[in-house]
């Protein structure tokens, strides 16, 4: 796996809701479960370039997304069902490390994916997921039909949500460079980080 | 009749790229009724390129994956047209659904059976076999080979498709689908699709070495390079054909070719047809496999034996409840304590034991990757575990009685089982190891009868208490060793042996190490005593078996000499609660009884330091795995208390939790479950993509305090709403909870909840104002 533990760390604090300088305690409790998650997981990813985005992705916001850029890419990735696996089965046994495990496989499917994307060139936006900006999670339907991540063992449900539940569906756009915004997110109404005047994320350029 | 086996047989190529060819979109299945001269074309040309086998278009053809506007019987009778058209002996093509089975995925092992039932009987009389391929789950190969084998007689060929770490998306190995599709009778298997031959070699060589039936290698054409965005495969005719080749001469017995390769592949597969294919030597294993693990039954390995609820109070509590959710835990802590393989009885009186040990192996194998030991005396009861087992599981058991026999041997040979004899008949347990033997070599000769082969017999050779036959000890061990000359392997439940006496575990340990010495292979015991695990891990030491004592050092390394060791410094109960110190609690709170009331301890401890960490958590100051933990550990405290306490006066209450149908996201769900619990509710949790009727049926017999719903996603807040719409509508009295990422007190009441919460002490809080 390509991601760095610096990037994953941070992002898994921010899931859990770590705010300000995390204890020596709480540092090493991610520590073990990122390390946990690296080895359970089995990371995949399927792509496709595209000149013309595909119908779907004409519209807004979509359309804003990608102006200015000379192409883009359709992008689906997991982390696979083991990782699945292993989070129940905390549940059971040790939900507070289930919940850390939970949060160190969201930021690492985030950071593989982002370590992935690189193949589409350095000058190339962060990658906008079906249901951020207001846009619509049932686009994931374009992307699944465009790709078939089924292939790489990624199911759609009928209600759009994707299985394994470590996945992700996006587009990228080619040519031109893109951070990512608090305004394109999907909780921005509730965010208790935006709240606070901070974010959850930290871009890969800062 | 195919020479399958013998000669060579060639398969053709691929199919999609073909189409792609010819200009052809659309899905492909319906080409079959919209462009049949195009499809047939394609068909005649792998034919005139020298395959002996046809396969029809009908990859996707199943009622899961196929939604579109023809009839599943019309495009699968033209498909077969289509392929016949060739002049060549025709296979249906059988695909994956696309979608992932329970419980990763929201699609039953039923639904996915049912599913290939239906494509098996209307093509059962059209053609000559069915290649079942890329699949890339065991659970759904498990239920797609099941209802080919019971809708039809016809062959059965089946390939799994792996990646480059020689694993199918959900984490099986060749050994292991090899020993599963062995097992359901498959004519060969193999693997295809999403590697080039270079790099299947290692599947490759692993199937040839786990399987003794036919081996089918249909390799895509290399791996795909992406060019300007697009997919290509580039891999020459040559390079594919000498890597073929290769496979070929070292017993593949069917070739062929899967995504990017054409006719002239199979042109050249083709110039080898009619060749002998070698002769291989397979070594039989004794062997049970999940989807994820398989134990190899050698030297000696644990059976767990907590997962039965004989002498056991809280788990018959448990299996009379339905609390499945304490076996998963029992199974867990039985892996972790280093058992490899469980065994499964829930065998209590008054309940419908085959649908009880179903859910009970659902459950179990959702949370644990170890092989089971179904355990039952009732033969719909061990069918009903073996069916809905993801893997090939070992059945206990069967004994020289032969209607006991006739029932349970069918079982085993039908499902691959491997299967467990006690020598003993209607006479009862012989005195001497000969009687006992001569029982086991009559277990594995009728295991024969029914084309069991001796690899897939165990024995038990049946422990007596030493108290009250004490000469019978040595024949019980004698016996392991004259059933081992049988070349089979053997078990014993060892801890039967100190019944009646004082010391047990002295005489139980003492008894592990003879039998080990005499050929014992898997001692049934319990996992978590960890003396007689010690004794295993010893004895494969001295035995040799455990080379350079490598597993023996790494298990104790750590392990210091007591009397060295600091005495730990103690916290007390409020302060494990408040740091959330699980494995202390208990003790801290008999500590803590020692020196108050019970109900003191309650008020002024456990509920003062439970605020304290809820305060902290919502000032922000502790964060949810610490809030999860403090919950964990005054749950633990609240069990100890909980005994000294005259019965509770007032119950708190009952709480429904559910995450709604259509998400599978629980996460939130089960942290509101532990601090609930925490806080003494009782909780009945349903689990997640639980569909509206199941929550209001839980309603109404459990008459709740509160139900608290959960939903995470935008799409799924809809399905929130309908499961209030239809409490409210059955009459539901308890207030309705919901909460998840997406909601907010404004949607909440949109919906018409009565409360949303944010989080698990706001949910806690506000049920507390309800009392």
């Amino acid at each position: 796996m390509n991601s760095s533990d610096g990037a994953c760390k941070r992002a898994a604090l921010a899931y859990l809701g770590f705010h300000g300088t995390p204890t020596a305690e709480m540092c090493a409790m991610v520590d073990d479960a990122l390390r946990e998650a690296r080895s359970v997981a089995r990371f995949r990813a399927v792509g496709e370039v595209f000149d013309v985005p595909p119908p779907a992705f004409l519209c807004e916001p979509y359309a804003s997304f990608l102006a200015g850029c000379s192409a883009c890419a359709l992008v689906a990735m997991t982390l696979g069902v083991e990782i699945d696996r292993r989070i129940r089965a905390l549940s059971v046994c040790d939900p507070a490390r289930a919940v850390v495990l939970d949060a160190c496989a969201s930021a690492l499917v985030e950071a593989e994916g982002d370590a992935w994307e690189a193949r589409f060139g350095a000058e190339r936006t962060y990658r906008f997921c079906p249901g951020y900006g207001g846009s619509d999670v049932k686009d994931n339907l374009a992307i699944f039909a465009a790709l078939r991540p089924e292939r790489i063992g990624m199911q759609l449900l009928d209600s759009g949500l994707m299985v394994p539940q470590k996945s992700m569906a996006g587009i990228v756009g080619i040519g031109k460079r893109k951070e990512r915004r608090c305004g394109d997110c999907m909780l921005k109404a509730t965010c208790t980080y935006i709240k606070e005047g901070t974010r959850c994320f930290r871009s890969e350029n800062n | 009749m195919l020479p399958l086996g013998k000669q060579l047989i060639v398969f053709d190529g691929g199919f999609g790229s073909e189409l792609a060819l010819r200009g052809l979109e659309g899905l492909p299945e319906e080409l079959n009724i919209t462009h049949p001269e195009e499809v047939r074309a394609i068909h005649r040309a792998y034919a005139a390129a020298g395959a002996d086998v046809i396969t029809a278009n009908s990859f996707g053809l199943n009622r899961i994956k196929y939604k579109g506007k023809y009839a599943i019987a019309d495009l699968a009778r033209a498909a077969v047209e289509n392929a016949r058209a060739a002049g060549k002996e025709v296979f249906f093509d059988v695909g994956p659904t696309g979608a992932l089975l329970k419980p990763f995925g929201t699609l039953s092992f039923e639904e996915a059976y049912e599913a290939y039932a239906e494509i098996a009987r209307l093509t059962s009389d059209m053609v000559g076999g069915y290649i079942v391929e890329t699949f890339s789950d065991l659970y759904e190969l498990k239920a797609c080979v099941l209802a080919l084998k019971e809708h039809s007689d016809k062959p059965v060929y089946a390939t799994a498709t792996f990646d480059g770490t020689a694993r199918t998306l959900t984490g099986s190995s060749p050994e292991i689908v090899a020993q599963l599709l062995e097992g359901l009778g498959v004519d060969a298997l193999g693997v295809n699709c999403s590697l080039g031959p270079k790099e299947m070699a290692p599947v490759v060589d692993r199937l040839l070495a786990a399987t003794s039936l036919p081996v089918i290698v249909q390799p895509n054409r290399g791996l795909p390079t992406l060019k300007e965005g697009k997919t290509y495969y580039d891999l020459s005719e040559e390079d594919f054909t000498a890597a073929m080749r290769a496979f070929v001469e070292k017993g593949v017995a069917v070739v062929g070719g899967c995504c990017g390769t054409t006719p002239a592949f199979i042109r050249r597969l083709a110039a080898w047809k009619g060749q002998k294919v070698p002769a291989r030597r397979v070594e039989q294993v004794t062997a049970v496999c999940s989807s994820t693990r398989r134990t190899v039954i050698e030297n000696v390995v644990v059976c767990g034996e907590r997962l039965n609820p004989t002498g056991k109070k809280a788990l018959k509590a448990a299996l009379a409840a339905g609390d499945y959710a304490y076996l998963a835990a029992q199974a867990l802590r039985q892996q972790d304590a280093g058992a490899d393989l469980l065994d499964l009885n829930v065998g209590i009186p008054m309940i419908d034991e085959p649908a009880v040990m179903k859910n009970a192996v659902l459950a179990v194998q959702e949370y644990s990757e170890l092989p089971l030991q179904i355990d039952s005396s009732d033969p719909a009861a061990i069918e009903a575990g073996v069916r809905a087992y993801n893997g090939i599981p070992l059945i206990n058991s069967v004994n020289g009685e032969e209607d006991v026999l006739c029932r349970i041997l069918p079982i085993a040979k039908k499902y691959g089982a491997v299967v467990l004899g006690l020598t003993m008949d209607k006479n009862g347990v012989p005195r001497t190891a000969e009687a006992r033997a001569a029982i086991a070599a009559r277990i594995i000769a009728r295991a024969a009868d029914f084309g069991i082969p001796r690899h897939r017999v165990m024995i038990d050779t049946l422990v007596l208490t030493a108290s009250a036959e004490q000469p019978l000890v040595k024949e019980t061990v004698k016996a392991l060793t004259l059933v081992r000359g049988m070349g089979v392997k053997t078990a014993l439940g060892v801890s039967n042996v100190s019944f009646g006496l004082p010391a047990r575990p002295r005489l139980n340990q003492t008894f592990l190490t003879m039998a080990m010495e005499h050929g014992l292979n898997m001692p049934i015991l319990d996992p978590l005593d960890e003396a007689m695990t010690g004794t295993v891990k010893a004895y494969a030491v001295l035995a040799g078996t455990d080379v350079g004592a490598q597993q023996y050092i790494a298990a104790y390394r750590d392990a210091a000499p007591a009397a060295k060791e600091a005495p730990p410094q103690e916290e007390d109960l409020y302060g494990c609660v408040r740091r959330g110190l699980k494995r202390e609690a208990r003790a801290a709170a008999e500590r803590e009884l020692a020196q108050r009331e019970p109900l003191a301890v309650v008020n002024e401890v456990l509920v003062k330091a439970l605020g304290e960490v809820g305060e902290g958590y919502e000032q922000g100051k502790l964060f949810l795995p610490q809030l999860i933990a403090s919950a964990e550990a005054a749950k633990e405290a609240f069990a100890v208390v909980g005994e000294h306490l005259p019965k509770r006066a007032a119950d708190k209450g009952t709480v429904v939790l559910a995450t709604v149908h259509g998400d599978v996201h629980d996460i939130g769900k089960n942290i509101v479950k532990v601090v609930a619990e925490s806080h003494e509710f009782k909780v009945a949790d349903l689990g997640k993509d639980v569909p509206k009727e199941a929550v209001v049926e839980a309603v109404l017999r459990l008459r709740p305090l509160a139900v608290g719903l959960s939903a995470l996603m935008t799409t799924t807040v809809k399905s929130m709403e309908e499961t209030v719409r239809a409490l409210r509508a059955a009459g539901c009295e308890a207030k309705i909870f919901v909460g998840g990422a997406v909601l907010n007190a404004e949607i909440a009441r949109s919906i018409g909840a009565d409360h949303y919460t944010a989080n698990a002490p706001e949910f806690v809080k506000t049920l507390e104002t309800l009392l």
